[in-house]
């Protein structure tokens, strides 16, 4: 612009030297004397306008260099500083799910509860039809000079606030990075996918009953070797199989061990093994549960006083549950070797996981109805090492052709009625399986099923489940997601409602369960 | 695991031996944050420094220097930006460090000589070859057909100094009537086409640009532009009075020690005072304070019949607050046009 003015100016000036010797004969000397000057006030006003303009700009780049960043995308609502150094960020999680049962039961059997009304003739409620909020979860997050950072999502699903995720972090380079407060368990594959892009309703029983889910400690982690090894290492509270610990103070006193490798050794190649990943986790600590009825008689895989986890279905309906004499005594130790592998639209996850777990009988505790009771006295010769273990294969495909990540899915084409596009749609399948250890049903002696550490007539020996759906991703942010589940059950129910005899003839198996799960999601 | 420790005590040996004076030698770094017309003179005395230093040391110092309006650099240094050394135009600036910033003692001035000034200047006018215009003194930079070049005094010392010079005149001419004096400086400002942030993006406006007929420069900047910017293409005009501008020098107490560079600071800013950086400040056109050195270079500056910033205008303080703090003269003054 500059240029182009300024050369202007000089033709102006030029055709006046030019025109001089033509127009001489005409004009007197005043007269081109005020035309020079003309031109030379018409120059520096274009030189000025120039220089103005050169002023604004290098103004307003310096600007940008104080000005704060707001940012509002598909990934969220920002305030950044320019550099990037300090940030604050909002995201949000909301899953409104229905849950549809053809057949299964809502608890273990024989258990009584008011507000589901009378057992039928076998000791069972049906699972009823239900819409729920899975996840509300507002997050707020952000980084201060570079290095520091958090993060804090509270849950507000489920009937009453609780902080999902609230912790510090540090993160000196992508080798070293030191995380401290309450966050997701660094062992499982699948649990460490977010609740936002995981390919199912609910995870397997890799990660829902066997592993962690959310611990207190302290964790470090990084990436290695041009981002081909990513590894974890932690020292937490501890928590029971599946387990969300609370906020407040760890009652038993005994820390857990963490660890993690995962490799993507052709991460940096063209070939198909670009998406292959694999690794292995594992926990370990020494845990003593407390006799508490009270805190037994509490929801599926939630934290306990017992140290001792239940058992859910796909449906999220509890199959297994401890005696309530059972307390954790001893060892607990967990490993789960992992994959995962995406190539185009494909994508493969595959998890095992085993957890040891030492058990004891005791009797006293405080009484279920609350008040008064006797102190936790362990039951002498019951300590017994149980071994659960869980595998699940997951498939899903995107037919609409978009790659497959470990990560979101980002629609070729928003769903869009007046442009005719129709997002991305995937079909998923996935089969999971827990077995539990056989002397979880005996007495300690293991001669037979009464006084066990959980009574095979009302709580199933294995669970095991396939999975088919479809995701249909309208945008980036928005997903409609549908499961059907089936899952049948070794053992679980009786005869009537009566208890197991010694030689477990009265035990059969708990009906089968059918449902169909269904969700929208908005995720930024 | 004994043939690595062997070879590490080997290593170590030859090299204990062999160079035990680099062994101990260390590079420094310091930030020099300063304002714009300073380019040149630092450049210059960063490389005598360094030489200083590594005679008197054996270590490296790395100097590195940012410029800009005087404003906006003791902003950014209050901000955050990590300066060791601060070498600004006016007191006022390096006050800020202080008041705003906590980042220095409140007795900064008194540390080194001259309250902190180991070079003066002052404001002179900078005009086009054969001074087609006839500018001569401020009255004429008022007059309705002249195009004046001074940066904006929200964000450049030098134009401050350049705003009271101007200010200094017009009360000696109007007999201290201060109504008039407004007038006189509202009539100047008229004439600024541009103003630029700082006195070297007026530099460039004047010279390269080739707007406007005069510059109200600082006179080493004047010096530059007229011997080594537009050689023959300039003439300085001294007029009846002027300012004498005191740039002060002080190190960022704060930041040094968080550096641990407090030493080798002090030393750098001392090394201003010496001869040999009293000689590089005048081979740039400052004038030195180093009687000695002032002598020999007596002839490079004109003489110039100055008012001062303590005498009259009650310091710095009193004249930002009076002329240049929000709603002062100067922006009642400037909003009105």
């Amino acid at each position: 612009m500059q240029f182009k003015l300024s050369k202007y100016a000089a033709v102006l000036i030029a055709s006046g030297i030019i025109s001089l010797p033509i127009t001489a004969s005409a004009n007197d000397s005043a007269e081109l004397e005020e035309l020079r000057g003309l031109v030379q006030a018409l120059s520096q006003q274009v030189k000025v306008l120039a220089r103005k303009g050169e002023i604004n700009e290098e103004t307003a780049d310096a600007a940008k260099k104080t000005t704060p960043i707001v940012k509002a995308s598909s990934g969220g609502f920002s305030l950044s500083s320019p550099d990037g150094k300090n940030e604050i960020k909002f995201r949000g999680l909301i899953q409104a799910d229905y849950r549809a049962y053809s057949s299964g039961a809502n608890d273990v059997r024989n258990r009584s509860n008011q507000r589901a009304g009378d057992l039928d003739a076998n000791g069972f409620h049906d699972a009823t039809d239900t819409a729920l909020l899975r996840r509300v979860r507002p997050t707020i997050e952000g980084k201060v000079g570079g290095k520091y950072g958090f993060r804090f999502t509270p849950e507000f699903a489920g009937g009453s606030a609780s902080a999902v995720d609230a912790y510090v972090e540090a993160n000196f380079s992508p080798a070293f990075k030191v995380r401290a407060g309450k966050q997701k368990s660094i062992v499982g594959l699948e649990r460490l996918q977010g609740g936002g892009d995981i390919k199912f309703i609910e995870r397997s029983y890799v990660t829902n009953a066997i592993l962690p889910n959310r611990d207190l400690g302290v964790t470090v982690s990084g990436d290695l070797l041009s981002n081909k090894l990513n590894y974890g290492v932690g020292i937490v509270n501890g928590v029971n199989d599946g387990g969300n610990i609370s906020t407040g103070n760890e009652y038993n006193g005994e820390r857990e061990y963490t660890a993690r490798l995962f490799t993507t050794p052709f991460n940096d190649s063209t070939s198909a093994l670009a998406g292959l990943g694999f690794g292995i986790g594992g926990t370990y600590t020494k845990f003593t549960g407390e006799r508490n009825l009270n805190f037994t008689d509490t929801s599926a895989a939630d934290a306990t006083r017992n140290g001792l986890p239940s058992y859910v279905t796909d449906g999220q309906q509890t199959f297994f549950r401890y005696a309530g004499g059972a307390v954790a005594d001893g060892k607990r130790f967990r490993i789960t070797p992992q994959a995962n592998y995406y190539f185009g639209p494909l994508g493969v996850i595959a998890e095992y996981a085993r957890v040891s777990q030492d058990v004891s009988l005791t009797t006293g505790g405080s009484l279920a109805a609350g008040g008064g009771g006797t102190n936790t006295a362990f039951v002498a010769g019951s300590n017994k090492k149980l071994k659960h273990d869980a595998w699940q294969v997951a498939a899903s495909y995107l037919i609409t052709g978009e790659d497959a990540s470990f990560k979101g899915v980002k629609p070729k084409n928003n769903f869009d009625l007046d442009k005719g596009g129709w997002g991305a749609w995937e079909l998923v399948a996935r089969y999971s399986e827990i077995n539990l250890d056989n002397d979880t049903f005996k007495n300690p002696a293991g001669t037979d099923f009464t006084g066990a550490y959980a009574d095979l007539s009302t709580s199933a020996k294995s669970a095991k489940s396939w999975i088919a759906g479809v995701n249909w991703y309208l945008s980036e942010n928005a997903k409609v997601a549908l499961n059907y589940t089936h899952t049948s059950f070794d053992g679980g129910a009786g005869v009537g409602i009566t208890p197991v005899n010694l030689a477990g003839t009265n035990i059969t198996d708990r009906e089968n369960e059918n449902a169909l799960l269904a969700r929208f999601q908005v995720a930024f | 695991m004994k043939k690595s420790l062997l070879a590490i005590a080997l290593l170590s040996a030859i090299y204990g031996v062999a160079a035990p004076a680099t062994a101990l030698a260390k590079e420094v770094n310091l930030l020099n944050v300063s304002y714009d017309p300073t380019r040149e003179l630092y450049q210059d005395f960063n490389k005598a420094f360094a030489a200083f230093w590594k005679t008197k040391t054996g270590d490296d110092v790395v100097v590195k220097t940012s410029h800009g309006g005087s404003g906006k650099q003791a902003r950014a240094i209050i901000d955050g930006l990590d300066a060791d050394v601060a070498t600004l135009a006016l007191a006022y600036d390096v006050d800020q460090l202080q008041e705003k910033g906590k980042l220095i003692p409140k007795d900064w001035q008194k540390r080194l000589a001259h309250n902190s000034s180991p070079y003066t200047s002052t404001i002179v006018f900078l005009v086009r070859k054969g001074n087609p215009k006839n500018i001569k003194d401020w009255g004429d930079l008022v007059k309705q057909n002249v195009s004046v070049i001074t940066p904006n005094p929200k964000t450049s010392g030098g134009a401050r100094w350049n705003y009271l010079a101007a200010w200094a005149y017009a009360q000696k001419q109007n007999g201290n009537d201060e109504a008039k004096t407004k007038e006189f400086i509202s009539k100047l400002f008229k004439n600024v086409p541009v103003l630029d942030t700082g006195a070297r993006g007026s530099t460039t406006t004047f010279v390269e640009r080739g707007i406007g007929d005069v510059l109200l420069a600082w006179e080493n900047e004047a010096f530059l532009a007229q011997k080594e910017l537009g050689v023959g293409k300039f003439e300085i005009v001294v007029p009846s009075l002027s300012i004498l501008a005191e740039p002060p020098v002080t190190v960022v107490d704060k930041f040094a020690k968080k550096h641990g560079t407090e030493a080798v600071a002090k030393a750098y800013l001392e090394y201003l005072y010496t001869e040999e950086g009293q000689e590089i400040a005048a081979k740039n056109y400052y004038r030195p304070t180093l009687a000695s050195v002032a002598k020999k270079y007596e002839a490079q500056f004109p003489k110039v019949n100055f008012v001062k910033i303590d005498e009259d205008f009650g310091g710095w303080q009193a004249a930002q607050k009076k002329h240049f703090s929000d709603g002062g003269t100067f922006d009642q003054i400037y909003s009105k046009q």
